[in-house]
């Protein structure tokens, strides 16, 4: 017994002590400071190692430390892009880390961003796809958006919007093959990769909306009926937001 | 006939340097063991303050950590801090959780005291006051010897205990609700029993008291 005690005040006592505040905040190791002193209180942490995250042990969630000019230049778009939101509505959405990392993936998949609306943070990858790099930053904010008001966004309500014989995909990581280039026929879809899941929809509906703003192209009316039910459900969160 | 041996002026010089020496490791032995040798300890009662209402003071081994308190920054927690100073519920708690030169807390008033310290479940006490709603609306830069409750890993979960800084934190601006903020003493912090690799301090040091000012 005085054995079994011994061992478990070991184990209980002795862990490795990460006096770490990032980790500490939002579990997520090898991460400093870059930029804090943000008009809408965002707060930017960087890898400074390569990190490993996951539920499980295999921690399929990989991402890499970026180079400081890299870092430098893209940080840059970032901002400009992210101070578009009021830290009013950060707050109501919960997010408040940005978590700038390179090569980020999960299950080898690579991916723009990862958002995780329970920790507030959103993780993205400084150098996914240079041509669609803005948009990205947009479509992931809506997952966060997504995440923190689920009853918002019907799905049912969604599906109905487009053609009957329509189906989405099963997974958004189904088909690699997904594209993010814009239709110039859209029929019902800003991109090939709207047709992957509802969520994913739309994030392209909302990434559009922020990204090309009052150039937004018109016309279809089912792509019409999405933009006014995504501009209509955050403005339910947020009277104010801008688009 | 005994002839009278005569210690040589040597032999003088040594044994002087003897004492001298065993005086010298006994005094600095005294003076290594003793923490607080160096450590001022600020006496309230020499001090004016212009706001003695939201003026606490703790007291630990080494002296006493005065804390102004911001009620118009966190009505509600400075009026739970208050009301748990005031009934004397933080005397004799454990400082169960020290960083070096980093952050210190204590205030688990049902698994942290020192009559009833439980290492298993020390952190994850209660007050029997129930839990109190984050107050972060307003701006607060957490700058070393800020003072804030403590919660879990969910917002609205403040109750009873309690963390000082000894480092800044801008991190922390936001995420915590802060209650004050040390104005002396702090140095009596530094002095706090803490073990580099353990997260929890074993056998650790206590709050003496800690009282409001009026």
């Amino acid at each position: 017994m005085t054995l079994f005690r011994t061992i478990l005040f070991f184990f209980i006592f002795i862990t490795p002590l990460k006096a770490n505040t990032i980790y500490d905040l939002i579990k997520i190791p090898n991460l400093e400071i870059y930029e804090t002193n943000t008009t809408n209180k965002l707060r930017y942490l960087y890898a400074v190692k390569p990190f490993r995250l996951g539920i499980n042990v295999k921690k399929n969630i990989h991402c890499l430390n970026p180079d400081k000019k890299t870092l430098d230049s893209k940080f840059r778009i970032i901002d400009k892009n992210l101070k578009r939101y009021s830290s009013k509505f950060l707050k109501k959405i919960n997010l408040k880390y940005i978590v700038l990392c390179e090569n980020l993936s999960i299950a080898k998949i690579n991916t723009a961003g990862i958002p995780d609306s329970m920790m507030r943070t959103l993780i993205l990858d400084i150098n996914f796809n240079e041509l669609y790099f803005e948009r990205a930053i947009h479509h992931e904010v809506f997952h966060i958006i997504k995440d923190s008001y689920q009853e918002l966004f019907n799905e049912i309500e969604w599906r109905n919007f487009n053609i009957k014989k329509f189906e989405y995909s099963d997974c958004s990581t189904c088909n690699n093959r997904w594209n993010l280039d814009s239709y110039s026929e859209t029929e019902g879809f800003f991109t090939e990769y709207s047709k992957s899941t509802i969520s994913e929809d739309m994030a392209e509906v909302f990434s559009h909306i922020m990204f090309y703003q009052n150039k937004i192209y018109s016309g279809d009316p089912i792509i019409e009926k999405k933009i006014y039910f995504i501009k209509k459900k955050i403005t339910m969160i947020d009277a104010t937001f801008k688009f | 006939m005994i002839n009278k041996i005569k210690i040589t002026k040597s032999e003088r010089i040594i044994f002087v340097f003897i004492i001298l020496l065993g005086t010298f490791t006994l005094g600095s032995l005294l003076i290594i063991k003793n923490k607080c040798l160096f450590i001022k300890n600020h006496k309230p009662n020499n001090i004016e303050f212009n706001n003695r209402e939201n003026i606490a003071i703790l007291n630990a081994e080494c002296g006493n950590v005065i804390i102004e308190l911001y009620p118009n920054i966190s009505p509600n927690a400075v009026a739970r801090f208050k009301t748990l100073i005031r009934s004397g519920a933080y005397d004799d708690a454990a400082f169960y959780r020290v960083i070096e030169n980093k952050l210190i807390q204590a205030g688990d008033l049902e698994f942290g005291k020192r009559e009833n310290l439980n290492y298993g479940k020390v952190g994850t006490g209660k007050s029997g006051l129930g839990t109190i709603q984050s107050e972060l609306d307003t701006e607060f830069n957490y700058l070393r010897g800020s003072v804030g409750l403590a919660r879990t890993y969910q917002m609205n979960t403040e109750d009873s205990q309690f963390f000082i800084i000894l480092q800044d934190e801008p991190l922390f601006e936001g995420e915590y609700t802060p209650v004050g903020k040390i104005i002396y003493g702090i140095d009596v912090l530094q002095k706090i029993k803490f073990v580099s690799k353990f997260h929890i301090v074993p056998r650790p040091d206590y709050i003496n008291s800690f009282k409001m000012l009026d």
